[in-house]
């Protein structure tokens, strides 16, 4: 009996949301497939990727990163030589270093930095914010405000702030705004919800639904993003067809995998290697539960996905 | 040594003494001052607030206390250190669960609704209302020289032969009195017995001219209320009624901190005696005193409360309830009398408990069961208890399912920063005006009361106007900003009902974020339940005919703003039935009809109990919950704003 493919799209779509602007902007989303699934119909747009950048640079990174960006001088120089890097859809500044438990630099110092990366680089460029909730509702206001005109991603948008980062980067300064929610089906619904009612088009929000290391209680963001997908798809749940961000590298880099040093853990081989691997191996995990962009750090990670992505798409 | 006064808005004091570094919650305690401490001195509830009005107090400030309120002198009592002379003023929020015994007026009908209408449904359904007291009239002869019959045997033979029943028996507390009793009335004697086709007890035996009454004692212990019923057991007339808080709450406000509390050396004990010494005995006194009864004429009780709770009145181990594979002592139990346990009653009264289905689903449950009469139609039916434990039973005449869900305290007015129990002073209910966002509510009690709190009823009436107004978002948090609207420095936002000069005591009355995210988490755990129990049975929410609610959350819900904040399926409105306190009404019922006591015995033995823990399906449904109405809008198709 002859195999009869029975392709499965839906009427529904996921939200095609367009980032920066100019020739290099970039496009996700806009799919009524599952994820990857090209076989049931054209993935109007493939799955991009990011290069993460921080304001802390890269000191303490592995020789393989540290390597790339020898002989930048500034945080700006680093951003233009992520953008080059090969297989590079966007560059995703991180301002870690804002975090008021850390090195806690000022909004002023941070949006200064935001600038001249902005100024270095034509390609896109996602903001990601200090991880702390009550800094990251001033400081990313400022950021969407110093931005204008870039039609940049501005994140993370958490239910404890979504109203000054979402007014400022969905409303006033026409930014996206990345909403990030904790690996939780409703809780990411809730906050989609919540910021379409401050005003923010829903095609002006991505989603950052949460990831972790594979190994790492992975189960859940592979069982989340898939049932988002499932009813963005079928059940066409407008409030969940934003198309999903997904930051690997600041999870991935920091399990104990790939911080090890060779010498503590010699049966596990070369740490650098093992922190390639987890970053990939999480991202490729993402992208086929759902994710529409990942952000990575690794030159060899960035090679390896976006290889895999155009192969599969 | 130090001198440790506590004042009350009263104006009655309470003098105490206390060693250096003594915690002012404990010393509270040991005094019998009541001040709340559900989270049972945590410094996590913000409950115990007390103000200090002289000497000095090693108190830390807390998250629940404000600057403003610290330098007026407000300190949480569960974090204070004595540390030298001290007065203190308790304000009437944090006593309200103790100070408030409410005797009810029997003289409104209303009061008494609810249990004539379940007699008669129940009595339809074909159950005989009767039991098995009575008072018979025995008169024998004098004793001589030549009749030399001692007064026990006296008795029993006239009783045997009045009565034809071969067994007679006569307990200590008879015979203590006998003696004195036949002498006095020349051997012409009233009898209260209780007879079996084969077997009598003799309960008591008094003067002829004696107008005795035979009373039955009703009650249903709630975690967070305790309700008492005074009957005529002759005639199942309701002779008083009153309720007040349950004396455990300051051991804490849930089960589970009571459990923890009842194993610690003692703690049996003093739970016991808090329940029984300083709750129900107080009511009995009361009522038996409102209604010119006799507490030694009350010879039969009948108690309907949660697992835990009856465990804790008859003093047993309640430790494995909390601990898997939670297995409670007993179901059911026929071996309890009122002077084991040490009620003021007759102490030979037995003790009828409303019987146990898990260690989540009491005996309050199978009582409000017996009278919600699901059992007894053909339609699908749902009952719902609203209580510190949400407990849920859904079915028809063919079967029956249950499960419980941990609602909190929230719908008696526990982890509300201004909710209280529906007592005097209480707003029970309320609306807002959209434009001006000014409300208009009702309090509990006499006309002209001011408010102090809030009770369940009204909380949910004020987060539904909130959110219809849209002055409260979907998450809780306000989206509107006014006279009424204030945040505090974290931002927190607060809806101020009454302010200060508005308001029956010394706070403003106001509902916070955080009281709205407890609320909501309630109402979450209960439209939760009620999906994944429905689910389990592949049923959809259109298939139940009627929603029976219970529990003591106010004098009635407003059904519309209940569905409005997604606490109950959108359903039509004409199919909700509000029932009050079933768990008591079914006590009731139980004590007054042996059969209906029977049939409460087989309702429990043939319901189903689904064990919401296990099903994977519940958390995810409990987050899609906590949102006002609900994550999936489409399931409150009804629900518009303002």
């Amino acid at each position: 009996m002859p195999f009869n493919q029975k392709p499965q799209t839906f009427n529904a779509k996921i939200n095609e949301v367009t980032i920066g602007s100019g020739e290099k902007a970039i496009k996700i989303g806009g799919e009524n497939v599952f994820p990857l699934y090209s076989f049931d119909a054209p993935i109007e747009n493939a799955p991009k990727v990011g290069v993460e950048i921080t304001d802390m640079g890269f000191e303490n990174a592995c020789a393989g990163i540290k390597d790339y960006y020898a002989g930048c001088a500034t945080i700006a120089d680093m951003a233009k030589k992520a953008s080059e890097m090969e297989g590079a859809d966007f560059v995703a500044l991180s301002l870690e270093g804002g975090d008021p438990n850390g090195e806690n630099k000022s909004v002023e110092e941070l949006v200064a930095l935001v600038k001249e990366v902005a100024a270095a680089v034509d390609c896109p460029l996602v903001v990601e914010g200090s991880k702390n909730v009550e800094k990251d509702g001033e400081l990313l206001t400022k950021v969407a405000e110093a931005l204008q005109g870039k039609n940049a991603v501005v994140m993370p948008a958490k239910e404890e702030n979504y109203k000054a980062v979402g007014a400022a980067a969905g409303l006033a300064y026409d930014q996206i705004v990345g909403c990030e929610s904790a690996v939780d089906i409703n809780l990411a619904k809730q906050l989609n919800v919540m910021t379409t009612k401050l005003g923010v088009k829903s095609e002006s929000i991505i989603m950052n639904v949460g990831t972790a290391t594979v190994g790492y209680g992975y189960e859940y963001v592979v069982s989340t993003m898939d049932r988002i997908k499932g009813a963005a798809l079928s059940q066409d749940d407008a409030m969940l067809q934003m198309p999903i961000i997904t930051p690997v590298s600041s999870e991935t880099w920091g399990v104990k995998e790939s911080v090890a040093s060779e010498e503590d853990m010699p049966e596990w081989g070369p740490a650098e290697e093992r922190g390639i691997s987890m970053e990939v191996m999480t991202a490729a995990a993402d992208l086929a539960a759902g994710s529409n962009a990942v952000i990575l750090r690794h030159p060899q990670s960035v090679a390896t996905i976006s290889k895999m992505i155009k192969e599969l798409v | 040594m130090y001198k440790v006064l506590f004042k009350f808005e009263d104006g009655s004091t309470v003098e105490s003494f206390a060693t250096e570094g003594e915690n002012l919650l404990e010393v509270a305690r040991k005094s019998n001052v009541a001040i709340d401490a559900p989270c049972s001195g945590n410094a996590s509830c913000g409950k115990c607030k007390i103000r200090l009005v002289g000497g000095t107090l090693d108190s830390k400030k807390t998250r629940h206390i404000t600057d403003e309120e610290y330098n007026q002198g407000w300190r949480l009592a569960c974090v204070s250190k004595v540390n030298g002379e001290v007065e203190v003023m308790v304000p009437d929020i944090a006593s309200a669960y103790k100070s408030r015994m409410k005797v009810a007026d029997l003289s409104s009908k209303d009061e008494i609704k609810i249990f004539e209408k379940a007699k008669s449904d129940i009595e339809m359904s074909g159950i005989n209302l009767t039991n098995s007291l009575d008072v018979v009239e025995v008169e024998m002869a004098v004793p001589t020289l030549d009749d030399t019959m001692p007064d026990n045997e006296r008795l029993t033979r006239a009783l045997r032969k009045y009565l034809n029943i071969p067994r007679v028996r006569i307990p200590y507390s008879v015979l203590h009195k006998l003696p004195d009793v036949l002498r006095a009335s020349n051997f012409k004697v009233k009898c209260v017995i209780r007879t079996t086709s084969d077997d009598m007890f003799v309960y008591d035996v008094l003067p002829i001219d004696v107008d005795v009454i035979v009373g039955g004692l009703v009650i249903d212990i709630g975690t967070t209320t305790v309700s008492a019923l005074i009957i005529n057991m002759e005639n199942g007339k309701i002779l008083a009624k009153a309720s007040s808080g349950n004396g455990q709450i300051r051991y804490g406000a849930d089960v589970i901190n009571r459990i923890i509390e009842s194993g610690k050396p003692g703690g049996r004990d003093r739970l016991q005696k808090a329940v029984i010494d300083e709750t129900i005995n107080p009511l009995v006194q009361q009522m038996c005193r409102s209604c010119g009864i006799k507490p030694q004429w009350i010879y039969r009780m009948c108690i309907a409360g949660n697992t835990t709770m009856n465990h804790l009145f008859a003093g047993i181990n309640a430790e494995p309830v909390r601990m898997e594979p939670y297995i409670p002592a007993f179901f059911k139990t026929n071996s309890l009398f009122a002077s084991d346990v040490g009620v003021a009653v007759n102490p030979d009264a037995h003790i009828i408990v409303a019987p146990n289905i898990g260690s989540y689903v009491g005996g309050d449950i199978t009582a409000g069961t017996l009278v919600s009469m699901i059992w007894n139609k053909p339609e699908f039916s749902l009952f719902i208890d609203l209580g510190t434990n949400g407990e849920l039973v859904f079915g028809n005449s063919d079967f029956m399912m249950s499960c419980a869900c941990s609602a909190g305290p929230a719908f008696e007015g526990g982890d509300i920063s201004c909710g209280m129990r529906a007592t005097d002073g209480a707003i029970e209910a309320c609306t807002i005006d959209k434009d001006t966002m000014e409300p208009s509510y009702s309090v509990i009690g006499e006309k002209g009361i001011k408010p102090i709190g809030l009770c369940g009823s009204g909380i949910i009436d004020v987060i539904s106007e909130l959110f219809t107004c849209g002055i409260i978002g979907q998450n809780g948090k306000f989206v509107r900003e006014g006279k009424r609207i204030r945040h505090d420095k974290y931002g927190m936002g607060s809806y101020v009902l009454a302010f200060e000069e508005e308001a029956g005591s010394v706070k403003d009355v106001e509902i916070t974020e955080v009281d709205i995210d407890n609320f909501i988490r309630a109402k979450g755990a209960i439209f939760s339940a009620i999906r994944t129990m429905m689910a389990s049975l592949d049923f959809d929410v259109s298939m139940i005919e009627n929603v029976y609610v219970a529990g003591g959350i106010g004098s009635g819900i407003n059904m519309r703003n209940a569905v409005n904040i997604g606490m109950f399926p959108d359903i039509p409105q004409d199919k909700f039935h509000y029932i009050g306190n079933s768990s008591l009404c079914g006590a009731y019922a139980m004590l007054i009809s042996t059969e209906a006591e029977k049939k409460t015995y087989s309702l429990a033995q043939n319901m189903t109990y689904l064990e919401l823990s296990t099903v994977p399906t519940y958390m995810d449904e409990f987050v899609a919950s906590c949102f006002i109405p609900h994550t999936d809008e489409t399931l409150f198709p009804s629900v518009t704003l303002k």
